[in-house]
């Protein structure tokens, strides 16, 4: 028996978990049963990363991810993103960059640039912020914005 | 602020097609065909109808009593009821309550066909050029073939007869977001709400298919997550409003990411054979031989191949010319638009050319090209007067910064220029309504704004410049086919060239209303102070609102509109000896610069830096005109080294997906350096030429020439993968 509490904390909010089937993904967890379609469904294999969320903090994609697996984790979506401090400096930067056209590998971008920059460890140098974004793909913007955005988000860190 | 659509997208806030979810909605799945020709013998849908959470099963048979007069276009049946025509092409639909359902459902349908030999590639047709009288071949969907001054002679006379041999291969649009659409039908309404670039298209394309008049079909956009050509025609549209009539219900069709690719309309490859005869240094005649694989597009239905074929030729004077293409079917799936239709492969080939005979010749490569480059007043090939065009201008500069950059970088990088040109399609026409209300002036529109920024910048932009108000005045409101005014769609780079004009007309139209409501002589001056809108006459400003009729004040404010229904370019057609070729409406110029580093052990090919040239006309808004040119260049890099559709025997796909169909990462895209440049007007709205589409077109040939410039080997087929340049450096 696990003595994790069940259900899932989803941008702060409990969300039970009864109705879920074993071989559900979180991408449709999130999307389908919690109405929070931001998080975004692109390739479903791992290979696009608009999928990503935050699960207890680590950027993840929640398309390759079983919601059962993750049963008393925290959740973070791009709805809960300005909730949070570092997520509001982030959305603030691509905002001021223009740094997003179509706008759908959006919320994976900035989710995954708040995981990244609330990691202490990663933080110090763009480099390494650009690393951690490498598996998001963009191919509306040639990623030229999105690295100002970056350097902006880093500089701007509260 | 650099764009108005930036907060709802970073919250996660904007609804596109694969968001739309409804509790009463069912899921659709498309039942594939199994092999790429051949009849079919059987669509067995009764099993599919027992399994668990279906609804509705819909196959050729069931139309008949789901479409008035049993269906629409005759050629082009929603599903076919006899001949398979590609590998994947949809036989029937399943419509289940949940999309697991229906995707098990439609794996389960019976499909017994007799297979037939399948046609994979041109060469198989046509093992070597077909010559003129091939045009009755059945496997030709289109001919076309124009000539104009003495070739032969100017072969006789020439110096030197330079002839090679390219390939192309197929790219994919890619944008991230799949195709998706909610569709219901009530009250004898076909509804779909669809991610597109196109609203009306879709509806007349939709209507069409159906079988259903226009005015009975409507069309509502989402939020577009990337078009790129991919979402500017119909697709799926038509099975998602025949499951939804079938089953009563909404339907929820999307496409899967590996159905995106197995199905998409991309772009498909091409052999070109291009010749040019010089003297004295000057390009005396041309010939070029291409053959476009047009998949499974219909005979007769073919816009590509007089389009493409002038692309051959370059910006350039060539002298006596002949040129001739075949549009051939094969058991691929259609051909569609992917940004700048056919011009990066097309201007692969003919700024190769141009490099290499440059090279043949012992002279720089940009001063050759300047030596021919259009200037206006020049006529093209096909006789066309060129209008006002950067194109000397933006290779001059790039002459300098490549000079710059050979001097400044290591002895063994590669520097390459490629040119193109675009013709913005400001003959498709469109309607603006404007709606000036005392909080600021409403566009309403039809098709949303897909991520270039021309409808929330470039449209927004032009009403602001012409009614002297900042953009925060202006606002803009998306509407169904149903109320909005009539446009084309976004494509063609036409949003701002073309669709500009309709709202520049409703602006001025407003103005010239308000000064007769104030009875001020000529024009008004419209301010805009605290969030309300006043007009200036004298040392007074009078507030908007009184300004309106009893019906305005109840109907929210002053409508007015424009139009602009254009043509296209005209050609000389007495040099038209078969087929149909376009005319061109603005001349753009796009010129690249691409820095490269070749590893010489397994021809990998690194982009270090690019420059970018654009003839803009006029820069409405440069933020928004850098970041076409920024992602343009991207997906052109993409185009010329790694993206490619692995067609192999009989027309199937080896990499339907993001892993194994690469485009370029964020760890990939090099710096890129814009430069716009100016002063060349197009025929939109204060001299604005389209950009959405140019900047891609010269990277292939950037990147081709650059590898050559690095090390001598000339790269006949793009993308040029590492493989193709280490057979051409002669390692494999």
């Amino acid at each position: 028996m696990s003595d994790r509490a069940p259900g899932l904390t989803v941008n702060g909010r409990r969300r039970g978990l009864d109705a879920v089937p074993d071989e559900e993904r979180l991408l449709d967890t999130v999307r389908q049963r919690f109405g929070l379609t931001g998080t975004k469904e692109g390739c479903r294999t791992g290979d696009c990363g608009a999928c990503t969320v935050l699960v207890d903090g680590r950027t993840t994609l929640s398309c390759l991810t079983l919601t059962r697996e993750i049963e008393g984790s925290t959740v973070l979506t791009i709805e809960g993103v300005a909730a949070d401090r570092v997520g509001r400096s982030v959305q603030a930067a691509f905002e001021r960059e223009g740094a997003l056209q179509c706008g759908y590998c959006t919320p994976g971008f900035v989710v995954a640039l708040t995981g990244l920059l609330k990691e202490p460890s990663t933080t110090d140098d763009d480099q390494t912020l650009l690393d951690g974004l490498a598996g998001n793909l963009c191919r509306c913007t040639g990623y030229a914005s999105i690295r100002r955005a970056v350097a902006t988000a880093r500089e701007g860190r509260p | 602020m650099i764009r108005s659509d930036a907060r709802t997208k970073l919250t996660g806030e904007a609804v596109y097609g694969t968001d739309l979810y409804e509790e009463s909605a069912l899921f659709g799945a498309l039942v594939p065909a199994p092999v790429p020709r051949g009849r079919i013998l059987e669509i067995g849908l009764e099993t599919a109808r027992r399994m668990p959470g279906v609804v509705v099963a819909v196959g050729p048979n069931e139309l008949a009593h789901l479409l008035p007069k049993g269906g629409g276009d005759a050629e082009r049946p929603v599903f076919p009821a006899s001949r398979i025509s590609y590998r994947h092409q949809p036989l029937a639909a399943i419509a289940a309550e949940t999309l697991a359902q229906a995707r098990a459902a439609a794996r389960s349908v019976v499909v017994r066909v007799k297979a037939e030999p399948a046609v994979g590639e041109i060469d198989e047709i046509f093992p070597e050029w077909p010559g003129s009288r091939a045009k009755s071949s059945p496997h030709v969907v289109a001919h076309v073939h124009a000539r104009g001054g003495d070739l032969a002679g100017a072969i006789a006379d020439a110096d030197l007869v330079h002839a090679e041999t390219y390939r192309t291969n197929g790219v994919s649009q890619v944008a991230i977001e799949p195709h998706a659409c909610l569709a219901r039908v009530e009250n004898g309404l076909w509804h779909v709400r669809t991610s597109t670039q196109s609203p009306f298209g879709t509806r007349e394309d939709t209507a069409d298919l159906l079988g259903v008049p226009p005015s009975r079909v409507v069309v509502e956009g989402t939020w577009v997550g990337g078009g790129f050509g991919g979402k500017a025609a119909s697709f799926l549209e038509p099975y998602a409003l025949v499951l939804a009539a079938a089953a009563g219900r909404p339907v929820k069709l999307s496409l899967s990411y590996r159905e995106e690719f197995l199905l998409g309309r991309s772009t498909l490859p091409s052999t070109v054979r291009i010749e040019t005869a010089v003297k004295g240094g000057t390009i005396t005649g041309r010939r070029v031989r291409l053959l476009l694989d047009s998949g499974a597009s219909l005979p007769g239905r073919d816009f590509a191949t007089g389009y493409a074929i002038g692309f051959l030729l370059g910006p350039y004077r060539v002298g006596a010319f002949e040129m001739e293409g075949y549009a051939v079917r094969t058991n691929k799936p259609p051909f569609g638009p992917h940004r700048a239709p056919l011009a990066p492969q097309c201007a692969f080939v003919a700024d190769s050319h141009m490099d290499s005979l440059a090279r043949r010749l012992g002279v720089d490569p940009v001063d050759f090209r300047l030596r021919h480059a259009w200037r206006e007043g020049d006529r093209t090939s096909l006789g066309q007067k060129v209008g006002p065009f950067g194109l000397v201008e933006a290779l001059t500069r790039a002459r300098a910064l490549r000079d710059r950059w050979r001097a400044e970088s290591p002895a063994d990088r590669g520097f390459g220029v490629g040119c193109g040109f675009w013709s913005t399609i400001t003959g498709a026409g469109g309607e603006a309504r404007l709606i000036a209300a005392s909080d600021g002036v409403t566009i309403v529109q039809g098709e949303r704004e897909i991520g270039s920024g021309s409808v929330i910048g470039g449209l927004v932009d032009v009403a602001a410049r012409t009614l002297g108000l900042p953009v925060e005045a202006i606002r803009v409101r998306y509407e169904s086919t149903a109320t909005a005014p009539f446009d084309s769609g976004v494509f063609g780079s036409r949003t701002v060239g073309a669709l500009g004009q309709a709202v520049q007309k409703g602006a001025l139209a407003l103005l010239k209303t308000l000064a007769e409501r104030t009875g001020a002589p000529g024009t008004v001056r419209l301010r805009w102070t605290n969030g309300e809108l006043a007009v200036e006459g004298g040392a007074t400003a009078t507030p908007l609102a009184r300004l309106f009729t009893a019906d305005e004040r109840r109907g929210g404010g002053i409508t007015t509109g424009g139009r602009h229904f254009g043509r296209g370019g005209a050609i000389d057609e007495s040099l038209v000896i078969d087929g149909s070729f376009h005319g061109y409406n603005d001349f753009t110029a796009t010129v690249a610069l691409t820095e490269v580093r070749v590893d010489r052990e397994t021809g990998q090919v690194t982009p270090v830096r690019v420059a970018a040239f654009l003839d803009v006309g006029v820069a409405l808004n440069r933020p928004l005109v850098d970041a076409q040119v920024e992602g343009g260049v991207a997906m052109g890099l993409g185009a010329a080294l790694t993206e490619e559709g692995l067609w192999g025997p009989e027309g199937k796909l080896a990499n339907p997906s993001l892993l194994d169909y690469r485009i370029p990462t964020l760890a990939e895209v090099p710096p890129i350096h814009v430069d716009a440049v100016e002063g060349f007007a197009g025929a939109g709205p204060f001299g604005a030429k389209g950009v959405g589409e140019p900047p891609i077109i010269p990277l292939p040939a950037s990147v081709a020439n650059a590898v050559a410039d690095a090390t001598g080997a000339r790269v006949a087929e793009m993308p040029l993968t590492a493989e193709r340049v280490a057979r051409a450096l002669k390692l494999l």
